[in-house]
């Protein structure tokens, strides 16, 4: 019986212990998964040199641990966060690029908060002074004589290959058509008097917008608790997207690379948007409800019924559950897409705004593997 | 024996509700921690708990459901009991401040004009909070709710 007793006292602890630590590891992984200026200073640049101790090789950040040490001699052990391994692999590394034992240059960008962490904008060996990191993921070289439109038996482009993704997006910031505002690759902006220049915004969400670009988008729920890059956000990540036609469903399949590898259905089949808001509001959703329709060479897709729980672009702009998106998709060659949205929030903003921005097509490659839970664990 | 066994059984069952127990507030402080409740779009669109203090009338508790319909505040103080509609609503982003006005009806059927006011705190968080005050002709006190 004391056994018993024993044993259950035991096992009571460890249950609290457990769901005690599962509180823990919930709100203490907000910097997993960041933009760059959520957690480091952006507008200074520190260089170290040191001797790499360990590598930590996986997602959503690599990081280089190495020993700086000070003017007296002493030792300190100093994090270098480089990009996912999807990009430096693109850039050339493998996960023994870099052994214990190397001697490094390290210039980046020092962490926020003052802690020994430092972003790897260029990483280079003492001894040989070559560079080992590209810190960006470049697009490649557009094909000397560009290709052909490819086109299916009805005479419409094909939006997809058999093998090959669309990556690359000329641009990840979503900007109103016609608007000159400087801001980095993960939309925030220069100068944040700026902010009313990027969308016809609503005072409220002029606000919204300004406020999550003072705290430098470290609230992202994307980056913070997994959510989907719904709306456009998947249509300009790094990580790309497959567009996949089943002529005889009559829809088109959208599977996204970044986020967790989740999808859109794009329908095709003459079915009508339902729902009570602009879409389906039954069972709002973070990519919508799209239903399309060929137009010359254009899939024109009209999109509805999103919920509020995600941001919809990188940068932070604000949305309703009133948001619906005029898409429009074409290819005007092999390697390129063109894609054009028209944005109507009349919940966020005060009236209907554009954007327009390509893709390239990564010949021959399967969407990367990038699953944003990686981060959570 | 079957006492000495219901005994033991009744102290595992009441192990295992404390350990539930735990089990439950721990889940729930989670889920508030990591966003559960997300709500990313209009900062006042969501249902509301807290108190209005010492409103001898309606109670310290107060129920709060909020919506946005792209042109105005909408929503209701107490649905399903007092059920007040609110009449006015504004929401300045210059210090987020926040009014609803409300008409109650008292014992008696008479009207009674509500007023809160306040301003938004951790606009960022899903469970961002109204902080201010409340009044109306028979009393006045603090005011605060957050978002659930």
């Amino acid at each position: 019986m004391s056994g018993a007793h024993g044993l259950g006292r035991v096992a009571a602890r460890r249950l609290a212990l457990a769901c005690l630590a599962g509180l823990f590891v919930s709100a203490g992984t907000a910097f997993a998964h960041h933009e760059l200026a959520a957690k480091f200073d952006t507008s200074k640049t520190t260089t170290l040199a040191g001797i790499v101790t360990a590598v930590d090789w996986r997602n959503p950040h690599t990081h280089v641990f190495f020993n700086v040490k000070d003017k007296q001699g002493d030792a300190s052990n100093w994090a270098i966060e480089l990009d996912n391994t999807i990009v430096l692999e693109k850039s050339g590394w493998r996960a023994d690029t870099l052994r214990a034992g190397d001697a490094l240059t390290v210039r980046g960008h020092p962490a926020r908060d003052g802690t020994r962490q430092i972003s790897g904008d260029t990483v280079t060996q003492t001894a040989t002074g070559q560079k080992v990191l590209f810190a960006k993921d470049t697009t490649p070289a557009p094909p000397k004589t560009p290709r052909a439109t490819p086109r299916g038996p009805d005479g419409h482009p094909l939006l997809g290959g058999p093998d090959g993704y669309w990556g690359y997006p000329s641009s990840t910031v979503l900007v109103q058509n016609g608007a000159a505002v400087k801001m980095d690759a993960d939309g925030l902006l220069a100068n944040l008097a700026d902010a009313p220049k990027v969308a016809p915004f609503q005072p409220w969400a002029l606000g919204v917008y300004r406020h999550r670009q003072e705290r430098q988008l470290r609230d992202d729920p994307m980056f913070l608790n997994c959510k989907p890059p719904g709306g456009v956000r998947y249509l300009q990540s790094p990580l790309g997207f497959q567009l996949i036609e089943d002529r005889v469903r009559q829809r088109v399949f959208v599977l996204i690379g970044s986020g967790n590898h989740n999808y859109r259905i794009v329908y095709l089949d003459g079915r009508k948007n339902v729902g009570q808001v602009r879409g389906d509001d039954d069972n709002p959703l973070y990519y919508g409800r799209g239903v399309g329709k060929w137009e010359g060479d254009t899939l024109v897709v009209e999109t509805a019924g999103f919920n509020e729980d995600f941001w919809f672009t990188n940068g932070g702009l604000p949305h309703t559950n009133l948001l619906s998106m005029t898409e429009r998709f074409s290819r005007p060659s092999f390697d390129t897409l063109h894609y054009e949205v028209r944005i109507d929030d009349p919940g966020a903003y005060t009236q209907p705004w554009s954007a327009s921005w390509d893709l390239r097509w990564v010949d021959g490659q399967e969407l990367p593997v990038f699953f944003c839970q990686e981060n959570r664990s | 024996m079957q006492m000495l066994a219901s005994s033991v059984l009744g102290r595992l069952v009441a192990r295992a509700s404390r350990v539930l127990a735990v089990a439950l507030v721990a889940t729930v402080a989670g889920a508030a921690s990591t966003g559960a409740l997300a709500q990313e779009g209009h900062p006042l669109k969501g249902s509301w708990l807290g108190t209005w203090e010492s409103n001898a009338a309606l109670g310290d508790n107060i129920l709060l459901i909020l919506d946005w319909d792209g042109k105005a505040i909408t929503g209701m103080i107490n649905p399903g009991t007092d059920n007040i509609p609110i009449a006015k609503a504004s929401l300045d982003p210059k210090g987020w401040m926040v009014s609803l006005e409300a008409d109650a009806k008292d014992k008696s059927g008479a009207s009674v004009h509500y007023v809160i006011q306040g301003h938004i705190e951790n606009l960022e968080l899903p469970s961002r909070s109204i902080v201010g005050t409340w009044s109306s002709p028979g009393g006045k006190g603090a005011f605060e709710a957050s978002r659930q």
